[in-house]
């Protein structure tokens, strides 16, 4: 009996997780109505999710901004460190859900339109953005993310992390390369002319098997070329559009028509691909961001890279097509968002100045590398680090994603293409028929979820 | 012995053996009680099954039946009925299927593969011997180390350059990628077997312990060989505790979730996507919890024949266990 117990909680557990929530002990601001200016007997409580390589010095700094807090509000500050951002997810589908929980969440860009179409979060007003500063505090393009339109923002920037392009110096010289591609054709020409199979070391590091970006380059592919992966109008879905298509298909052929990757860059994740470069076996790695600069320190290439703004190009170009965006990263970061049914909204814009403020805008890219989201700091740092301004430079290419809730739909359905054809791709090859069969199948889901969106 | 009848003041018979005392009166007609049975010491167990099973699954068929994703999970309990909408899609268009053949196949395979294995390192320790203590102590193990924990580490194994692709190079066999297309299932029995023979060892060995030593004297006398005590004596006799370890097995396999979830991930290549994979990434990662929940509705109705199946092995379905 006991073990049928368990067998059938395991099986509801997926969906009744709204039972375990309503059970869960409300860890969510204090119960005091009102928004004064003092916060005294007050707690605000913040979710983010763990800094994979710097866990401890994320609890120093969770520890400054705690006391920094207490002395400007009076109240407590309580961080709630997830382990994953999955993790996060599910505790904003449990917050959701039970009304309860972290007075703000801080998360990722791309999954900021799905928290916006639960309508759990608070949409801020002139005065709220007034209160953290002001939207001109921020870099324009984060802003996109920060919700569909200047009248419907839940998202304040936290960080930003544009991706770019790292390639390894003492190889570009000695190979004569001037400087790094500005069109995908020229990044696969730089790559072949790297190449030394023979010797272990590729033109560039690839990680298919990543969870994140493999997407973005397809994402990448298809918008440089004229198309989207959701309509413009939010309504359609484009997965299975010869566009997409042709970016699936360029994708795979950096290794199978061009080679210029490692074999085993087909089970690589992101971590692995950044080793390959810091260990000096890839001459250029892209979709990078400002958080591998610690890992490089100390590396194999130390003083041998530079960072630089991803090719906007597309294939068979030269210049960007009609139609075509000069997309060279997503609008990459972290927002904050305040709970709808946190009681400490006053607090919470509090805490969202004082981290977006000047001073421990700078601090926090010292601590973790990401870009600053505000403006002033950043180009504080830049004009003493050339590694900034080459992100600051790449944030000029941003381009947002479809600011919907299906967007999960659209990562997971992408993703799930090229994990599918990783056995394929580890010979060099990969059937573009499985390939077209399952950008259908992700495409039927994604429309499904663009039909079911409602308004909040 | 005679019995003889009592009549209590109550109207009630008592059989009582002969000389001794009379027992205790039956107090069926009491609330609470039946046959003498005081079964509102039950309430506390019941409350607890009522709120951690019948609760959850009366939501999760309820949660089945309506439209409950990103865009309605705040007011949940006003989400848009649907009626058996969520279950054609599952049918339909969420692999439910694959992933419900996968999750059998890979179950039953890695039970059949562990059996043997389980039984020959019960019988290897069953005999005292020096070091018998220690040698039980490692079978132990895999079995003692944190799911996740063994997940990681064999992700690190199964890497192409990870340490079983280097081991077979030294022996001049090339490896591969284990952990995607084809491959990956194997890795995936390969893992779980590692991990969870040790199970079906304990079950085996508790089995073993019980046999009593006349019969292995009778079987010596009888002139059996070693095979022959194995044959005829030995697995007869573990039939009960046996059957009982493989059906548990089976289900433990078919709902192993942290295993396939950090070896491959998700989307997870579609050799593994095992039906506990399907339904988180359906529920979790997209947000659809009334089709994660039609999906794990028409699970359970499958698990139900190894649950029925395990319920008579352990013979509570009608109670005949406490009549034998």
């Amino acid at each position: 009996m006991v073990r049928r117990s368990r067998l059938a909680v395991r099986i509801a557990t997926a969906v009744a997780l709204a039972t375990a929530l309503l059970a869960t002990a409300a860890c969510g601001g204090s119960s005091d109505p009102g928004g004064t200016t003092s916060g005294a007997g007050r707690t605000l409580h913040v979710a983010e999710v763990v800094a994979g390589q710097f866990p401890e010095e994320q609890r120093v700094w969770q520890q400054r901004i705690a006391e920094k807090f207490k002395a400007a509000t009076g109240a407590d500050l309580v961080f709630e460190t997830m382990a994953s951002a999955a993790d996060e997810q599910t505790k904003i589908q449990t917050s959701v859900v039970s009304s309860t929980g972290p007075d703000v969440f801080v998360v990722g860009t791309t999954l900021v339109p799905v928290a916006y179409s639960t309508g759990a979060f608070e949409v801020l007003t002139d005065e709220d953005w007034a209160a953290v500063g002001g939207r001109e505090r921020f870099f324009a393009p984060q802003l996109a993310m920060s919700g569909p339109d200047a009248q419907n923002q839940i998202g304040v920037p936290m960080s930003m992390r544009p991706f770019g392009l790292v390639y390894n110096t003492e190889m570009f010289a000695q190979a004569g390369i001037a400087g790094p591609p500005r069109t995908w054709d020229e990044f696969v020409a730089t790559a072949r002319a790297l190449n030394r199979p023979d010797q272990g070391v590729y033109g560039a590091a690839l990680d298919y098997s990543d969870g994140f970006d493999p997407w973005k380059y397809i994402w990448t592919f298809a918008l440089q070329s004229g198309g989207r992966l959701v309509s413009d109008d939010l309504r359609t879905s484009e997965l299975d559009s010869p566009a997409v298509q042709d970016a699936v298909a360029q994708y795979f052929g950096l290794v199978t028509e061009h080679g210029i990757a490692s074999p085993d860059s087909i089970s690589w994740k992101a971590p692995q691909a950044l080793a390959a470069f810091a260990n000096g076996q890839a001459g250029m790695l892209a979709m990078v961001t400002p958080t591998a600069v610690p890992a490089l320190k100390g590396s194999a290439v130390d003083g041998k890279y530079a960072f630089a703004p991803m090719p906007t190009v597309p294939f068979g170009q030269t210049a960007v097509p009609a139609g075509g965006i000069a997309a060279g990263t997503i609008v990459s970061g972290n927002d904050m968002a305040i709970t709808q049914y946190s009681d400490n909204k006053h607090l919470a814009l509090r805490y969202i100045e004082l981290v977006t403020g000047e001073e421990e805008q700078a601090h926090y890219h010292e601590v973790f590398g990401d870009i600053p989201a505000n403006q002033a700091a950043a180009a504080t740092l830049a004009k003493d680090d050339p590694q900034v301004q080459a992100f600051i430079d790449a944030e000029e290419t941003a381009t947002p994603t479809s600011f919907t809730g299906a967007w999960g739909d659209v990562q997971i359905g992408l993703t799930n293409v090229v994990t599918q054809s990783l056995s394929g791709l580890a010979n060099r090859t990969y059937d573009p028929a499985a390939v077209a069969r399952l950008l259908a199948e992700a495409d039927a889901t994604v429309q499904r979820s663009l039909d079911r969106q409602r308004p909040n | 012995m005679t019995d003889v009848t009592d009549v209590t003041a109550a109207g009630a018979h008592v059989k009582a053996p002969a000389g001794g005392p009379p027992r205790a009166p039956a107090r069926g007609g009491r609330p609470g009680h039946i046959s003498g049975r005081p079964l509102w010491l039950m309430a506390p167990g019941a409350a607890l099954l009522l709120l951690v099973v019948v609760v959850p699954l009366a939501l999760a068929v309820w949660i089945g039946l309506v439209d409950l994703d990103q865009f309605t999970l705040r007011d949940w309990l006003g989400a848009p009925f649907i009626g058996f909408a969520n279950y054609l899609e599952a049918l339909q268009t969420g692999g439910l299927l694959h992933s419900i053949w996968v999750s059998t196949a890979f179950s039953v395979l890695t039970t059949v593969v562990i059996a043997p294995i389980g039984i020959l390192a019960a019988l290897t320790v069953h005999d005292p011997f020096r070091g018998r203590a220690i040698v039980r102590s490692v079978y132990l193990i895999p079995y003692v180390i944190p799911s996740f924990v063994t997940a990681v580490v064999w992700r690190l194994i199964l890497q192409p350059d990870g340490a079983l692709n280097s081991m077979l190079g030294v022996v001049g066999v090339e490896g591969g990628n284990w952990l995607i297309g084809p491959m990956a299932f194997w890795s995936l029995v390969l893992v779980d077997t590692w991990a969870a023979w040790a199970f079906v060892y304990l079950m085996t060995l508790a089995g073993l312990q019980t046999i009593p030593q006349d019969v292995y004297e009778a079987a010596a006398v009888d002139g059996t060989n070693w095979w022959q005590k194995l044959r005829f004596v030995v697995l007869p006799q573990l039939r009960g505790p046996l059957t009982l370890a493989l059906l548990l097995s089976t289900l433990h396999h078919f709902n192993n979730f942290t295993l396939p979830f950090v070896l491959f991930g998700s989307p997870a290549p579609t050799e593994v996507n095992v039906l506990p994979l399907n339904i988180y990434t359906t529920s979790f990662q997209t947000f659809r919890f009334g089709l994660g929940a039609a999906m794990s509705i028409l699970a359970l109705v499958v698990l139900v024949i190894p649950a029925i199946l395990y319920l008579r092995a352990v013979r509570l379905e009608s109670g005949t266990g406490e009549e034998r």
